[in-house]
């Protein structure tokens, strides 16, 4: 016999104790692989979307937090930052510089606060800056009162070519020119409309919410930073995609620092659960751990033993923990989305992975040795006639 | 006859709460290759710990302990626990089996702290010994109390010890299944293996060939 086979068997015995105990390192281990999965899921999908997918290098905005002025709008509003539209044009000058797209964002909720749609101005400039931005249907801004939908609005609104939509905050018709493929970016649930169009519904003709720049040489991005904010005032900040990425990963912080405690507070009730189970155990086989040694067993043994039984309820619920977190992961990444503040990446936010599952079973397993420390070490130290005369 | 075990003028203090027991005072006892011993006396005479003290479990306060002649000096947990496997059986009146293990693999759980390899003929032939071939298979649960017992003598005899301290392994048995029992205790003994009883059972002693009385931790008789 092993001594694995006498550890599994010693679990047999109490079953339903070792089933919630087991339950708690489930727990545990399927929180943190859910935040885990969450957390690189964000992180990824705001860098893709903000710095892989769009081919934006730079982003000129008003002094102060680009980023805040981004959740206003997503909040559904008008942020209070605006650049004055001149600043194309030096854009475009500055050696370096392949394209520059103004651009008007704002947002509409509905009055009954059921609904936001956001807008989005924009010349025929994003072309050149965003190579992901296609038209699969339909075509260019026919006039000043046509949109161009993003693939999900458009599938939202059931709406084709040549349609007409009814804005009832704006109280304004528009006719659908084009829509765009689907990218899975937020651009899915944008509707873009024409910058002068955009400025005049907003009252903010002349002024835009950002200028977003394409370089002709990436590697020349500091450089080309550099000369943008000397021709320009310092009221305003030329910002890289990557920065702006970070950024908005800055603001999820709290989130996240939030998503951590709580699987500190699951590993924490997790590991006094198993310390308690154990030593319950250790307690309740007393004179077996004494009729053990007096067959032979050393300190050793029984510290093994011990901590084997330990190590097979935490492997088991680790195991079932990565894999209900695995199950959970896409649910807790929908949750996420409807409670998060500020940049919400249209992808998924969720990345579950093989490496994810394997650290979360490990630490699982580790928390599992460390709480069998103490038990097995009682147990180790149980003095057979000491027991065997007093009990 | 080999001496297998010799305590010299052993004696034994320990503390209990704030009282010290005296439990062993200046006894001396030889336990040789195919001695039938019983140890009798009231409760609190001493027996248990007097078997614990020659069973390798518990250290002398005070007098010296033989084993095969070699003096044990409170040697190490590690020297102890090989003389115990490889000496001396233990069975207790409470069997100490292991629920969930099947009788097969309650006798040989001894092994799994030797590190010898099961070997099934052997575990077979024990289990005919004691007359539980058939329940191999069974777990503790489904055996009887006399049944039980007769499977902690089998366990204690897996390492092929040259000793097997009992200590009142009748205690919790009928008459029948304690008739049964000691039986088993005296086939063992003709075989050649040394058995030291602690009973509180006349008629259990007066099979034994060699009776200690002990009283106040002293030898009585």
């Amino acid at each position: 016999m092993k001594l694995l086979r006498l550890a599994v068997n010693n679990i047999r015995r109490t079953p339903m104790r070792a089933m919630l105990t087991g339950a708690s390192v489930l727990i545990a281990a399927a929180t943190l692989s859910v935040v885990l999965a969450l957390d690189r899921g964000y992180a990824g999908a705001v860098r893709s979307e903000l710095v892989d997918k769009t081919g934006v290098h730079l982003y000129i905005t008003k002094e102060n937090c680009p980023i805040e002025a981004a959740s206003v709008v997503a909040q559904g509003g008008l942020s209070p930052l605006y650049v004055e539209q001149s600043l194309v044009a030096v854009a475009e000058s500055t050696e370096g510089v392949a394209a520059a797209l103004p651009f008007q964002l704002f947002a509409e909720t509905t009055t009954d606060g059921s609904r936001t749609d956001i807008f989005m101005g924009i010349t025929d400039a994003i072309r050149n800056v965003r190579p992901d931005w296609v038209i699969e249907k339909g075509g260019w801004f026919e006039d000043g009162d046509s949109v161009i939908l993003g693939a999900q609005i458009a599938q939202i609104e059931l709406a084709k070519v040549g349609d007409r939509l009814y804005s009832e905050k704006l109280d304004k018709e528009f006719k659908v020119a084009g829509i765009l493929r689907k990218s899975y970016s937020q651009d899915d649930g944008i509707i873009f409309l024409p910058l002068a169009t955009a400025q005049r519904l907003v009252k903010r003709e002349g002024r835009l919410s950002a200028i977003a720049v394409k370089l002709n040489d990436v590697g020349r991005m500091q450089e080309v930073t550099t000369q943008l904010r000397g021709r320009i005032s310092q009221d305003y900040s030329v910002i890289g995609a990557k920065e702006l990425s970070e950024g908005v990963l800055g603001f999820f912080a709290a989130t996240r620092m939030i998503m951590f405690v709580m699987v500190g507070v699951a590993f924490g009730v997790s590991v006094f659960g198993i310390v308690n189970t154990m030593l319950m155990v250790v307690m309740e086989r007393r004179r077996e751990i004494a009729y053990l040694k007096c067959v032979g067993a050393r300190r050793a043994d029984v510290l093994r033993l011990i901590t084997l039984e330990t190590l097979v309820i935490c492997l088991l619920g680790g195991i079932g923990g990565i894999l209900a977190g695995a199950a959970v992961t896409p649910m807790a990444g929908t949750l996420l989305r409807g409670t998060l503040v500020g940049y919400v990446p249209a992808g998924s936010i969720a990345s579950p992975s093989a490496d994810i599952a394997l650290l979360s079973l490990s630490v699982a397993v580790v928390a599992g040795v460390v709480c069998a420390l103490y038990p097995a070490w009682k147990a180790a130290s149980i003095v057979p006639m000491e027991v065997l005369r007093n009990e | 006859m080999n001496k297998l075990i010799s305590l010299e003028n052993v004696s034994k203090r320990y503390r209990r709460g704030s009282e010290e027991v005296h439990a062993l005072d200046g006894v001396s006892l030889d336990i040789a290759e195919g001695d039938l011993i019983a140890i009798c006396g009231p409760s609190g005479s001493g027996k248990t710990t007097l078997l614990n003290i020659a069973g390798c479990m518990d250290h002398a306060s005070r007098g010296v302990v033989r084993i095969r002649g070699e003096a044990l000096d409170h040697g190490g947990e590690r020297r102890l626990a090989e003389i115990r496997q490889s000496l001396i059986g233990f069975v207790f009146q409470q069997f100490f089996l292991i629920p969930t293990l099947t009788v097969e693999e309650n006798v040989e759980l001894p092994l799994l702290f030797s590190h010898h390899k099961a070997d099934p003929q052997r575990t077979s032939a024990l289990l005919e010994r004691v007359g539980l071939a058939h329940r191999r298979r069974h777990l503790p649960g489904q055996l009887s109390g006399g049944e039980m017992q007769r499977v902690a003598v089998a366990r204690s005899l897996i390492n092929e010890p040259k000793v097997v301290l009992a200590d009142e392994p009748t205690g919790n048995l009928d008459s029948r299944n304690s008739a049964a029992v000691v039986e088993l205790f005296e086939s063992l003994n003709r075989t050649g293996i040394a058995v030291v009883l602690v009973t509180h059972n006349p008629d259990l002693a007066a099979r034994c060939r060699k009776v200690v009385h002990l009283e106040d931790g002293k030898v009585v008789a």
